[in-house]
């Protein structure tokens, strides 16, 4: 038993920089199609139908990224017949919806999750748990995972709730005590992802209850969903939106 | 003839008219009769144990002379007064349990029959109590043990009540037996039937004299008290006996066997020596750990309740035992906190295991059944009886501040005072007992923890439990009394003890007073009583005095006292505990309410994980609860597999199964299946001599007259 | 019954399969080229499927791989049943058409075990029914799911909502044990940490447990359903996620159906790279279910050892292939995306310190000895029993099987980079685990070997989408044997798209694991499969 002991202590603080400073390490996120600037119209309308499932959409000389519908198939990225897409190397993507009420400060420094797999794939599931690693570990920014809704202030939903999960995600936020929080992760939870809407799943969390905050990727990265949870928290701002975005939408900044 | 004496008579008139009322009433009022006539019959017997505590110390009555041996005689001590007290406190309120209880026999059982036995049984238990001489001793003894009998087999409908009430009989009537001899053996020693003469001849007796009189006689009430290796007819007659013989069987009859013990061990024939203390010190505790081992592990609430009478009558047996050596070590004071302990603790089981009996019955009635594997829930639909089930279990389970707390706390403390014998030998023994005692308290808060979780909170787990009804005022009163004294014994110890000292100081020569609750209230009594100051000034330091000039009696602390160097060994207060426990809860249920001022409660259901629907089946059963023990134990409980069936479509799809288990309890395993077995093998041999063919008769009949020829000519030389 | 001979070649294989059959069946079933490319198959009426899966199994030495029900428009419900021979690396697929209106088959499940599962998922989503099959409870569908709506119907319209039933008043545990004070402890489907939707019942009568009834397809999205009519790129999508932890094996088993159909060729250094990817994926997925066999003993310090090296392949496996889990990466006729040069040396290096690091783990774990005891003898699974349940991958390697798709039917680069087979024998925990290490270390042998020799040239050929017709790809996904079964239809969009991963093959033989243990090994029985749900529901 000494051997672990000496094993851990020797291995040493492997814990990412993020959020205090930057995260500097390679691999730690796939990035994501940003909006882009183009040359014309027709551009626009080619990159954009590049996309399976619809994220991209062209507005006169730009393309603007539904974030929450990107799945990652580099399919907007890999036609070299098309002008190149903007690509964000970052992870900082959560966005609150309409429906989010921030949290009282008393909250932000101890925030009990539970998790629940509402039909995700796999990988979303495990960068979720890859939160919990010696690299990312969440402990310390106060977040812990807790097997019980009646102990959790957020809900941490993946996967475009499959029909047979429609009940137990119910259920589960039934039984957590407010002031409760739910964050969707990935594209799935998000907008159905490559699975939903259909007759076996819904087109995500939104469907069967309300929704807080949503961690765009397919899988969002480890980093990303702990900007979700600090964003939660109320202690990271959300990810901006682009002139180009505000410009389609007609909406500020 | 002493008051006493004529409110005795009144008990006896009142038994009386009870046989002659079931004889003649009408079945439809037969069980208001019995309880009426029950209940003033107990309290009359009530007022003569008040009375021989209080005023009258005892009194003789000479009823008429013998042939041989001196007269019949009846004598009451205190010893009989506190017994006669612990009857009463039980027969009172079970009469009234009755009453409610004995209808659902109407129709299909005879009621007189019943009403007879019961009134029968009652007065032979009081005169058991007062027998002044061997005769009367065994007559009553007889009576009781029969009539016991007869109410226990009362519903034979019942499965297991022929063999039940068997086993029960044929144990008693070996006990009866042994017990007859040890007399025998005394009358002969003596020349006398009378017991005041046996009292004066035993310190003369021979060692192997008194050796056999200790030995047949323990052995003989052992089996009434049900201290192991002769217990085996509790767990069987309890589960066939009606609900309120239960209770009495519990609750009254067991004691009969520990006065029997105390009567002839301690009083008429004292044992020499600390090893006949040992014995009975280590049946005892064995008793306990097996007792308690067992009861955890039933699921049928009666059963369990018969396993843990054998656990509390061991806890009482190694107070006795505990008693014995420390008088044959002269240490009187601790000895009379020994036996006062045993007193206490014999006055606590009977009104607890009163209680929970009737609540069983309660519970019976109310959701159907007794299988706590099929309660649950019981507290939304039978508040009352719930409540005073959870008095029963929580002074059962010897949790302060109630009464099986106090004296499981007074008998453990006094093993623990070992450590002033000389012997190291018994030392390790003393010290062993502890340990297996201590186990045993810890096994029955699993143990009443699983009653009181498995059978009153969580989910319903049967229909019966869904749609219980709370039953009516004829069954909650006497739960109600039973679950008051349970708290009054328990929360008042400071004034109990010096009413049993007195009942312990004939035997031990010594009284604990001063040792247990030395008079903190009264200055003039502590000077008396030669407190030292020292040892005062502690204890006023530690607020003992608090209440001195307002309440009456002498504190309200039990302690041991020690020497002048460890002038307090032991210490607690379950009064000022109460007042404690009463302050926290009252300040944490402020503090919450404070707290959750103006906040919304919201009533959610049971977090199932998601499930579809949480069955009752989806959750813990008692026998799950106490499969960890079961578990632990396997090497004592052995559980044989009896069934294991698999089935399988094409040895693939398992569709079912099945499987079940038998306990034989390990003092029938070790103990009384061997020479069972020995007999029915010597059975088997001699059937098949019987081979039916002449020829084999006659040849055995020449072989006896050659064997017979043989030993004349043999004499004959 | 003569064994067919080895290595004999698919003529000399199909004339010695005639032959045999000849014999047994006096010429009732004849062989003919399947329309599945590259299989044999015979044809015959559902009366007989029973003895002849039977004969095929017990006598022949043919191994259940997967059953495909598929409803045309001409006609009725078509079954395959597919059948792989190891020794000869060959495949034959039995065929049985129904009629229209016929609704009942003859179950081939007491006979062949393999097959119970797929005839209930069948049952269920065609609405056939299999005579002989016990039928143990709800499957795929669960309760709710309206009456006699079987979405892989030609009919059934997917976009269309579902009217539920309500059955929450009526659900009652479907529980087999009959004890004393018995119970099932309810286990999910929301339970645990970070654990997929599923339920358990644990039958009980307290301390231990009797007897398992898992419950899945919790997860169940429909995707074989949802794969009808679309394109191969679309559906291309949904073979990569529908469980992201093997997202590369699925989407390259998917990519190997069409590629046959179409009769691509895929250039060398793809096939290599797809090797080295597989095995990159494999390594890492091995570290992640070392991990989880580490938390569930509750062993903190081998826990986040075995989470770095996760963590730290994850982190490899973005820089060189853009993407963490490997999305996006295998196309059709090839790889979308190739390694670059300057990541050889990157990956040569974190790929000889992971290993390096797993091996360092190994020697640790093999010492402390809490930590076996609560995986020794947890969780057994005997030979007999794998091969009966025709298990697959590192769970039927830990008892005795050698089965390993990418040794008996090698694909992508596995004919030159020959893996090493390990193999266990316990069936316990410990030898599933040992199995994952050893694994582990042939991954980073291969990749290895790989870098070693990597071809140059493109990686990608565009294949001609005009031919049709139908195409069973096979990897060895980190969990197991995976079958993707594929028809093209004339206008290049997915017809039909069958699915069988390893979890669906494995959880079958789960409970027979979940037997008679102690309440805390449950965890540990449970992350020593490893399966995924996500893979098992689709
Ligand atoms: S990566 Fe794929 S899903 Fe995302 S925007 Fe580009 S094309 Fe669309
Ligand atoms: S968002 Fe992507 S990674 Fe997450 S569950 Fe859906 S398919 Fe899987």
């Amino acid at each position: 038993m000494a051997g672990w002991v000496i094993k851990g202590a020797r291995t040493g603080i492997r814990s990412s920089a993020y959020p205090a400073g930057p995260e500097t390490a390679i691999g730690v996120s796939p990035g994501m199609p940003g909006d882009t600037a183009v040359d014309s119209p027709s551009d626009a309308e080619g990159l954009a139908s590049l996309c399976p499932t619809g994220a991209m959409t062209a507005h006169d000389v730009s393309v603007v990224v539904d974030r929450g519908r990107c799945v990652h198939c580099f399919r907007c990225a890999q036609d070299a017949r098309m002008p190149a897409v903007a690509w964000d190397p970052g992870f900082e993507w959560a966005t609150y919806t309409d429906a989010y009420q921030a949290l009282h400060a008393a909250f932000s420094r101890s925030l009990h999750i539970r998790f629940v797999d509402a039909g995700a794939c796999g990988a979303c599931m495990s960068e979720a748990r890859q939160v919990n690693n010696p690299y990312y570990n969440m402990h310390r920014l106060g977040f812990f995972i807790t097997p019980t809704p009646r102990n959790a202030d957020i809900l941490l939903v993946a996967g475009p709730v499959s029909d047979a999960m429609r009940d137990p995600l119910r259920k589960t936020y039934a039984a957590m005590p407010p002031p409760k929080r739910v964050v969707a992760i990935g594209a799935c939870a998000i907008s159905g992802g490559v699975f939903g809407p259909s007759y076996a799943s819904a087109a995500g969390v939104k469907d069967i209850i309300p929704v807080d905050v949503i961690v765009p990727g397919c899988p969002p990265p480890p980093l990303a969903i702990l900007h979700g949870l600090l964003l939660v928290a109320g202690r990271k701002p959300p990810a901006p939106r682009s002139s180009l975005a505000a410009r389609a939408d007609g909406r500020p900044e | 003839m002493s008051m006493s004496a004529e409110l005795l008579l009144v008990f006896f008139l009142l038994c009386a008219a009870g046989v002659a009322a079931s004889v003649v009433a009408p079945a439809r009022s037969g069980p208001t009769a019995l309880a009426v006539i029950g209940a003033a019959a107990a309290i009359a017997l009530l007022a003569t144990g008040a009375v021989l505590m209080g005023v009258e110390p005892g009194f003789r009555l000479e009823l008429w002379s013998m042939l041989f041996g001196g007269t019949m005689a009846l004598a009451a001590d205190r010893l009989s007064a506190v017994l006669m007290l612990g009857a009463g406190l039980v027969f009172l309120p079970v009469s009234i349990f009755s009453a409610t209880y004995l209808r659902k026999y109407a129709g299909h059982c005879d009621l007189r029959y019943f009403g007879v036995c019961y009134f029968v049984m009652f007065a032979a238990i009081v005169l058991v109590f007062i027998a002044g001489d061997a005769l009367s001793f065994l007559a009553a003894w007889e009576v009781m043990s029969i009539s016991s009998y007869l109410l226990v087999t009362y519903d034979l409908d019942r499965e297991g009540s022929a063999y039940g009430g068997f086993v029960m009989l044929a144990l008693g009537e070996a006990g009866t037996i042994a017990v007859t001899i040890a007399f025998i053996l005394m009358v002969i020693a003596s020349g006398s039937l009378q017991f005041g003469d046996w009292r004066a001849v035993s310190p003369h007796l021979t060692e192997g004299v008194a050796w056999a009189v200790f030995i047949l006689s323990f052995a003989g009430f052992a089996v009434k008290a049900g201290l192991v290796p002769v217990n085996s007819w509790l767990p069987l007659a309890h589960p066939v006996a009606p609900t309120n013989v239960s209770a009495l069987l519990s609750a009254v009859i067991v004691n009969l066997g520990i006065y029997g013990i105390i009567r002839v061990n301690l009083d008429l024939v004292p044992v020499h020596g600390a090893v006949p203390g040992l014995i009975v010190l280590v049946v005892g505790s064995v008793s306990a750990l097996i007792g308690i081992l067992y009861a955890t592990i039933q699921s049928d609430m009666k059963r369990l309740l018969a396993h843990s009478t054998i656990e509390n009558m061991g806890i009482v047996a190694a107070g006795i035992g505990a008693t014995m050596i420390f008088l044959a070590s002269n240490q009187p004071v601790i000895a009379a906190i020994a036996l006062i302990a045993a007193l206490y603790h014999l006055i606590n089981h009977a009104v607890y295991k009163a209680l929970l009996f009737v609540g069983t019955g309660a519970v019976e009635a109310g959701a159907g059944s007794r299988d706590l594997d099929l309660l649950g829930g019981l507290v939304r639909a039978m508040p009352w009886t719930s409540a005073f089930v959870l008095v029963g279990v929580l002074a059962i389970s010897a949790l302060p501040p109630l009464n099986g707390f106090v004296s499981e706390w007074l008998t453990l403390q006094t093993l623990l005072r070992s450590a002033v014998l000389s012997s190291t030998a018994i030392k390790i023994i003393f010290a062993l007992c502890g340990v297996l005692i201590a186990l045993t308290a810890g096994l029955a808060v699993t143990c009443f923890a699983k009653v009181y979780a498995m059978g009153f909170l969580g989910v319903s787990r049967s229909a019966g439990a869904a749609d219980a009804a709370e039953v009516g005022w004829g069954v909650r009163s006497p739960l109600a009394f039973l679950a008051v004294f349970c708290v009054l014994l328990g929360i008042l110890p400071t004034y109990v003890i010096p009413v049993i000292d007195r009942v312990a100081y004939p035997l031990t020569h010594a009284s604990a007073l001063p040792a247990l609750v030395p008079p903190f209230f009264l200055p003039q009594a502590q000077q008396a009583e030669n407190l030292p100051p020292a040892f005062l000034a502690e204890f006023h330091d530690l607020g003992a005095q608090t209440g001195e000039g307002m309440l009456p009696g002498r504190g309200l602390v039990v302690l041991h006292r020690g020497q002048a160097s460890n002038p307090v060994v032991f210490a607690m207060s379950t009064s000022y505990m109460v007042v404690a426990l009463a302050v926290l809860l009252g300040l944490v249920f402020l503090v919450f309410r404070l707290l959750t001022l103006g906040r919304r409660t919201v009533r959610g259901r049971a977090w199932d994980g998601g499930l579809r629907r949480l069955w009752p089946s989806l959750t813990y059963t008692a026998t799950g609860f106490s499969n960890p023990v079961r578990v632990i134990f396997h090497a004592v409980l052995r559980p044989t597999t009896i069934e294991d069936s698999t089935e399988a479509v094409a040895t693939h799809f398992r569709t079912a199964i099945r499987l079940d288990h038998a306990d034989v309890p390990i003092i029938d395993r070790l103990v009384l299946r061997p020479p069972m077995s020995g007999l029915r093998w010597l059975a088997e041999l001699v059937r098949r001599m019987h081979v039916g063919y002449v020829n084999a008769y006659a040849g055995y009949v020449l072989l006896t007259m050659l064997v017979v020829l043989v030993i004349g000519l043999a004499i004959l030389r | 019954m003569p064994d067919l001979p080895d290595g004999a070649d698919n003529l000399a294989r199909a004339v010695a399969l005639r032959e045999v059959c000849k014999t047994r069946w006096g010429g009732r079933f004849v062989p003919a080229p399947a329309t599945t490319s590259g299989h044999e198959r015979l044809r015959c009426h559902s009366s007989e499927v029973c003895d002849l899966c039977a004969w095929l199994v017990q006598d022949v030495g043919y191994i259940f791989a997967t059953l495909v029900a598929e409803e045309r428009m001409e006609d009725g419900v078509t079954l395959t049943y597919v059948f792989q021979q190891d020794s000869s690396g060959s495949w034959l697929d039995v065929d049985v058409l129904l009629d229209p209106h016929e609704r009942s088959v003859p179950s081939i499940s007491p006979l062949v075990h393999a097959a119970d599962w797929h005839e209930r998922e069948v049952e269920d989503l065609f609405g056939l029914h299999f005579e002989g099959h016990p039928r143990l409870g709800e499957f795929v569908l669960h309760e709710d799911w309206p009456e006699g709506v079987n979405p892989m119907r030609r009919d059934f319209d997917p976009a269309r909502a579902l009217e539920h039933r309500d059955e929450q008043a009526a659900w009652a545990a479907p529980t087999i044990v009959t004890a004393p004070g018995a119970f099932a402890m309810p286990v999910g489907p929301v339970f645990s940490d970070f654990a997929e939707s599923a339920q358990f019942l644990l039958e009980t009568v307290g301390e231990d447990v009797i007897h398992t009834i898992p419950r899945f397809f919790y997860k169940y999205r429909g995707i074989e359903k949802i794969a009808e009519g679309q394109s191969t790129g679309r559906v291309l999508l949904i073979a990569e996620r529908f469980s992201g932890t093997a997202a590369f094996a699925h989407g390259l088993g998917f990519c190997q159906a069409v590629e046959a159909i179409l009769h691509c060729e895929v250039p060398r250094r793809a096939r290599a790279l797809r090797t080295l990817f597989a095995e990159l994926e494999r390594l890492r997925h091995h570290a992640a279910a070392i991990t989880a066999i580490c938390g569930s003993t509750a062993l903190a310090v081998a826990n986040s050892q075995a989470a770095l090296i996760e963590e730290e392949l994850l982190r490899l496996s973005g820089t060189v292939t853009g993407h963490r889990y490997l999305f996006g990466l295998v196309v059709p006729g090839g790889l979308a995306r190739d390694l670059a040069d300057e990541h050889r040396p990157l990956l040569q290096a974190a790929i000889g310190d992971a290993a390096g690091k797993l091996n360092a783990l190994y020697d640790m774990l093999c010492v402390s000895s809490s930590f076996l005891d609560r995986l020794e003898e947890v969780g057994v699974v005997t030979a007999e029993k794998a091969m009966e349940y025709g298990l697959v991958g590192p769970v039927a390697r830990a008892s005795g099987s050698n089965r390993d798709m990418r040794a008996r039917f090698p694909y992508a680069g596995y004919d030159t980079a020959k893996p090493m087979i390990p193999t266990e024998h316990e069936g316990d925990g410990y030898a599933r685990l040992r199995v994952l290490f050893r694994e582990a270390e042939q991954s980073a042998a291969l990749i290895h070997a790989v870098l070693e020799a990597l071809p140059d040239g493109a990686i990608a050929t565009e294949p001609d989408r005009t031919r049709a017709g139908a195409a069973l790809g096979t990897v060895e996904a980190p969990l197991g044997a995976a079958f993707h079964w594929v028809r093209l239809g004339e206008s290049g969009l997915v017809e039909r798209y069958r699915v069988t991963p390893p979890s669906f093959t494995n959880w079958h033989g789960f409970h027979l694991a979940a037997e008679n243990f102690a309440f805390q090994d449950f965890p540990i029985i449970l992350a020593s499969f490893g399966l995924s749900n996500a893979e098992c529901d689709r």
